[in-house]
């Protein structure tokens, strides 16, 4: 089974991704800020991570990098959630390493497309 | 600060003989100490150098004065001395006819005939007349002495007499007796009375003319000193009066150094009460004020740097507070929509028919918000000054492609034909695509919005190094009075076109500014009821500092 790793700190956005997953057969595991994020991680390895950019204790892109830098989650796809308006935060995503980025607010549906092209490509 | 001004004064003229000798004449002598005292005298210049000339000038007057008597006193001695040069003649005349007498008489008694006898006689008028002219131009002293001739020329002149007498009756041994006793000695006697009055008036001569003599040396000398004197007191009024202006002059030359190199704590000092001791005052007072103005200044400047570190820090701040509003407004927008399209998708299963459109109204609203949210912030950071755009090498066609896959759908529910036209072989252009993009978006969005028929194309050519983009629409059109006031913020032609067809009022401001950052021109054309034309031009290539 497919696991995703989804790390945001807002209860309502993660509640969005866990009903928009229940109907697939992907496991979302979920971390409230960068630092869990890391060790839920190492502790088991995801098939594909969603990142929100601004996070507790350690932001999403510094996460990123750290998790690049590890050889052994440097290939887990990253798709980094960005704020649009905040110019320059997708050149940000993609030079810390993201996969791919998709901007807040996003519509559920083109979540979804997204997140089923990375984990069919495996 | 004397020596000092003179050193400062050597510095610019040049280490010359010139200056060495002044300024030794000025420290080294009394002269140093008279410059001073002229300096200090309370009155103008003017004033000084007038008395200055008046001084040389009442020399010269005296001078010429001394001259004049001297030329006088000498014409008074020559004429003493033609008178001299006179009497001593006259003298010698009286000498002549003496002996002439004697020697008439001599003769009377040899030839014994009434014509030498007459001869005598004719010579003693002579001796008398050249007696009285004698007497006549004489001194009192020579007047005694002819007093004495004359007594003894009537002697004599009896004797003549009874020679004369004598001869004629021809007693001659009488006659010769009386020659012999009377005529010879009284003669003799006159004689010597002659030769002094001769003597007495040659030594007069004499005396007068080393007296002549002396007096001209004397006032040859009184001359050439009273010249002398006259040539050194100008020189040295000119030294002194020179070197009192000169020396604040100097002073002041150094004192306008220190100041303009910004040492306004340069004072001035001179001794002068003149127009360059109250024109030193004044620099002084120059000195003090900018002084006290480069001290405001200076604290103006410092209150000014405090003051923009806080601005700084407030903008900071300011940026600060707008990303985290960003992200903060967005939160609760993306769980909003996120829900609203789930519950629309039929993720929670399926949707009543009546509530299908709430539930739409409900995102097209939300979209809106965000809109709006996303317009505020963006101008928000652009006020700010916080707003970069991203340079990148972007085709004109992505760009216009992607703009007109995002509005189709807007297209075709409002029942419009919309195309876009693009130049073929656009080279690569370079700028910030997506805000070009959002600039195409917004102007062909509200295109898209205001047209109620017809067609809306989006058209981009090169002119130049510029690109030329243009939204062409047949729509409502714009009053020429509200042309100037689109790109405004918060402005729509009318509040019941806001309603109508919805919209921020922000998407033209933040076109222009956008395009205004590429260093670009935006502009409108447009004819109520027949249509709008909005262009904007950017350089095909951003120059990187802009």
């Amino acid at each position: 089974m497919r696991s995703v790793l989804y790390v945001e700190d807002n209860e309502y956005n993660r509640k969005i991704v866990r009903q928009l997953l229940s109907r697939t057969s992907y496991r979302l595991r979920e971390a409230a800020d960068g630092e869990a994020a890391l060790g839920m991680v190492r502790e088991e390895r995801p098939d594909l991570i969603l990142m929100d950019v601004q996070l507790p204790k350690m932001s999403g892109l510094d996460v990123t990098r750290a998790l690049r830098a590890d050889p052994a989650t440097a290939d887990v796809p990253i798709i980094v959630v960005t704020s649009f308006a905040l110019s320059g935060d997708d050149q940000r995503a993609m030079a810390a390493g993201a996969s791919a980025y998709i901007a807040k607010p996003y519509s559920p549906r083109e979540l979804l497309a997204l997140i089923q092209t990375f984990l069919a490509e495996r | 600060m004397k020596r000092s001004a003179l050193a400062a004064g050597d510095d610019t003229a040049g280490p010359d003989g010139l200056n060495r000798v002044v300024a030794f004449l000025l420290t080294r002598t009394p002269l140093g100490a008279l410059v001073d005292w002229v300096a200090r005298v309370p009155a103008s210049v003017h004033t000084k150098l007038l008395a200055a000339f008046l001084v040389i000038t009442l020399l010269f007057i005296t001078m010429t004065g001394v001259s004049l008597e001297t030329i006088q006193r000498t014409a008074l001695q020559s004429r003493k001395m033609h008178a001299a040069h006179e009497r001593v003649e006259w003298s010698q005349h009286v000498d002549h006819t003496l002996a002439r007498q004697m020697h008439f008489t001599a003769l009377a008694l040899l030839l014994r005939d009434e014509a030498s006898v007459a001869r005598i006689l004719r010579e003693n008028n002579r001796f008398n007349d050249a007696l009285a002219r004698l007497e006549a131009v004489g001194t009192s002293q020579e007047r005694e002495l002819i007093q004495q001739i004359r007594g003894r020329q009537d002697g004599v002149m009896d004797a003549v007499a009874d020679i004369a007498n004598a001869i004629r009756d021809g007693r001659l041994d009488e006659a010769r007796a009386e020659l012999l006793n009377r005529q010879e000695r009284g003669y003799q006697e006159i004689e010597a009375l002659v030769a002094r009055l001769v003597q007495v008036e040659n030594s007069q001569m004499l005396a007068l003319k080393q007296a002549v003599e002396t007096a001209n040396f004397r006032s040859i000398i009184l001359t050439a000193c009273f010249a002398a004197l006259a040539i050194v007191l100008a020189l040295l009024c000119g030294f002194i009066i020179s070197w009192s202006c000169l020396l604040p002059l100097r002073r002041a030359d150094e004192f306008l150094g220190a100041v303009a190199a910004g040492d306004f704590t340069a004072t001035i000092a001179v001794p002068n009460r003149d127009e360059f001791g109250a024109q030193a005052e004044r620099m002084n007072r120059m000195s003090r004020e900018l002084g006290r103005l480069h001290e405001e200044q200076q604290q103006t400047a410092t209150a000014l740097r405090q003051l923009n570190a806080r601005l700084e820090q407030a903008s900071r701040a300011k940026s600060e507070f707008l990303a985290n509003m960003s992200h903060e407004l967005r939160t609760p927008m993306n769980a909003i929509l996120g829900f609203t399209e789930m519950l629309r998708d039929g993720l929670y299963g399926d949707v009543p028919e009546d509530l299908k459109e709430p539930l739409d109204d409900i995102q097209t609203n939300g979209r809106h918000l965000l809109g709006l949210i996303n317009d505020v912030l963006d101008l928000a950071k652009i006020e700010a000054g916080r707003m970069d755009l991203a340079l990148e090498e972007y085709a004109v066609q992505d760009v216009v492609d992607s703009v007109r896959v995002s509005l189709r759908s807007l297209a075709v529910e409002r029942g419009l034909e919309f195309e876009s036209r693009v130049s073929p072989r656009l080279p690569i252009a370079y700028g910030d695509a997506r805000r070009i993009r959002q600039c195409l978006m917004n102007l062909a969005g509200n295109a898209l919005k205001f047209t109620r028929q017809g067609r809306v194309d989006i058209t981009v050519e090169q002119q130049g190094e510029e690109l030329i983009y243009r939204v062409v629409d047949t729509g409502i059109g714009i009053p020429k009075d509200e042309l100037e006031k689109v790109f405004d913020e918060f402005r729509q032609v009318d509040a019941a076109v806001t309603r109508e067809f919805g919209g921020t009022g922000l998407g033209l401001s933040i076109t222009k500014r956008f395009i205004e950052m590429h260093g670009g021109r935006i502009g409108v054309e447009s004819e109520p009821g027949r249509g709008s034309t909005f262009w904007f031009a950017v350089p095909l290539r951003v120059a990187v500092t802009a």
